[in-house]
């Protein structure tokens, strides 16, 4: 059977390409970063959004990600993608789900995703949320 | 007529380049690398190629047609006339930085070259992170003047192709400065940094391909420094590896905020910059960059005046 050549290339590139991102994570290359402190956060927020200044904040349990109000009002979550930090200010189109031990917060962009966080003080923040 | 495509020899380098950066990130920098960013670029890299060969043609047809009008003939062995070919890399670089430009500045454009800036990495791997969609884009137009000049569109894919190669290198964290003669001339690793940046600073700078003179000439350059860290990405970053939302996201909200706009603003959401919008409810690097200045306008106003900062009746 003859295969054409254009195929077996792109069969070929898609087999490096899966070796090298294997390789990649075989060299524990990458990490989970987390957010401990103030100054994580304010870094944190000021990278999802230039000039956003937190007035409170409340970070997981496990620094994977934290939801900040300005005295604006406005609020933001910020999860972690990958290595990195990725976040979004709410809107009326946001919403947020009380679970047993935190919320998951929808900031209503499907393709960002949910973020389900562990907080002690959920039910502050699905107030704040729900009243946006 | 020479029959030779340079990028396609160079991709065993490119492969070997990438695994031997990723050794370096191991031990110098384990962060600069995420295997799951690294597999969307690359395969970002792979698409781009498939999608080149089944929507290239048309560019390929309006070149060849464009040629036929040329003002300049070189003869029919174009390819021996020895000082045509510095002079097409030179003109086909300068015309990368506008079509460049425009890729920034033309949400049209921008739904296309938005791909190659959407990891938070910056690492050779992010090199082949090209787009798919650049043929449904008026991209092509830019090079059509080098084409009525009387460059056979064969001379300008091959400058083109090692205008792509000179690039790639640029793209790493591993290489901090060249020598100061390299960074006035040409485009750098530490240059091309500065224009992966999302700090207010850095926004819509350096678009050089291979000479950096044409920011400079043009007003877009900007010196990436010591005491600021960089941070890659896009201004709202995309929070997931889902590749296709990757590829199409930018197109897929240019067209729903063209969809929704009142009649007369439709057009701009295609042709003006990204983040524009009809009711001024959103940022655009301009306005980022601004409110930026302006808090650090305060910053120093408060530092050399500590009095203007107590927020005390007088």
């Amino acid at each position: 059977m003859d295969i054409d050549p254009q195929i077996l290339i792109f069969v070929g590139s898609l087999t490096a390409i899966a070796m090298l991102a294997g390789l990649a994570r075989w060299l524990g290359l990458g990490g989970k970063p987390t957010l401990k402190n103030e100054i994580d956060v304010r870094k944190a927020t000021d990278e999802v959004e230039s000039g956003f200044t937190p007035s409170h904040w409340s970070l997981s349990s496990k620094g994977e990600s934290v939801l900040a109000a300005d005295h604006a009002g406005r609020i933001m979550v910020i999860k972690r993608h990958g290595n990195q930090f990725a976040g979004r200010i709410l809107t009326s189109a946001s919403s947020v789900r009380e679970e047993v031990d935190g919320l998951i917060v929808d900031s209503g962009e499907s393709w960002f995703g949910k973020v389900r966080m562990t907080l002690t003080d959920a039910s502050v923040w699905t107030d704040r949320i729900n009243r946006l | 007529m020479p029959d030779f495509n340079p990028t396609q020899y160079a991709v065993p380098f490119f492969v070997i380049a990438v695994l031997v950066e990723m050794i370096w990130s191991r031990y110098r920098q384990p962060e600069a690398y995420e295997p799951m960013d690294t597999l969307v670029s690359l395969a970002f890299g792979l698409g781009s190629t498939v999608a080149g060969a089944l929507f290239g043609g048309a560019a390929v047809y309006a070149f060849v047609t464009a040629y036929e009008y040329r003002l300049f003939d070189l003869g029919t062995q174009w390819w021996v006339v020895w000082w045509a070919w510095p002079l097409a890399f030179l003109l086909d670089d300068l015309k990368y930085y506008w079509v460049h430009r425009a890729g920034h500045r033309i949400r049209w454009m921008w739904a296309a070259h938005v791909n190659h800036h959407s990891s938070q990495h910056y690492n050779l791997s992010t090199a082949l992170r090209q787009t798919w969609t650049g043929s449904f884009t008026f991209g092509l137009l830019f090079g059509i003047p080098l084409v009525l000049l009387g460059f056979h569109p064969v001379m300008l894919g091959i400058v083109g192709g090692f205008n792509l190669i000179y690039q790639f290198w640029i793209h790493t964290e591993a290489i901090d400065k060249m020598p100061r003669w390299f960074e006035a001339v040409m485009n750098t690793p530490s240059h091309h940094r500065v224009h992966h940046a999302t700090n207010p600073r850095y926004l819509d700078r350096n678009y050089a391909g291979v000479f950096i003179i044409w920011d400079r000439m043009f007003g877009t350059f900007e010196q990436e420094r010591d005491d600021e860290a960089i941070r890659y990405g896009i201004i709202k970053q995309l929070g997931s590896f889902n590749l296709l939302w990757s590829v199409f996201h930018e197109w897929a909200g240019m067209l729903t905020d063209c969809w929704r706009a009142p009649w007369k603003h439709k057009l701009s959401y295609l042709l003006r910059e990204p983040g524009w919008s009809h009711d001024g409810s959103r940022d655009t690097s301009t306005s980022i960059r601004v409110r930026w200045q302006a808090q650090q306008d305060a910053k120093q106003v408060a530092h050399q005046n500590p009095i203007a900062d107590t927020h005390e009746a007088a």
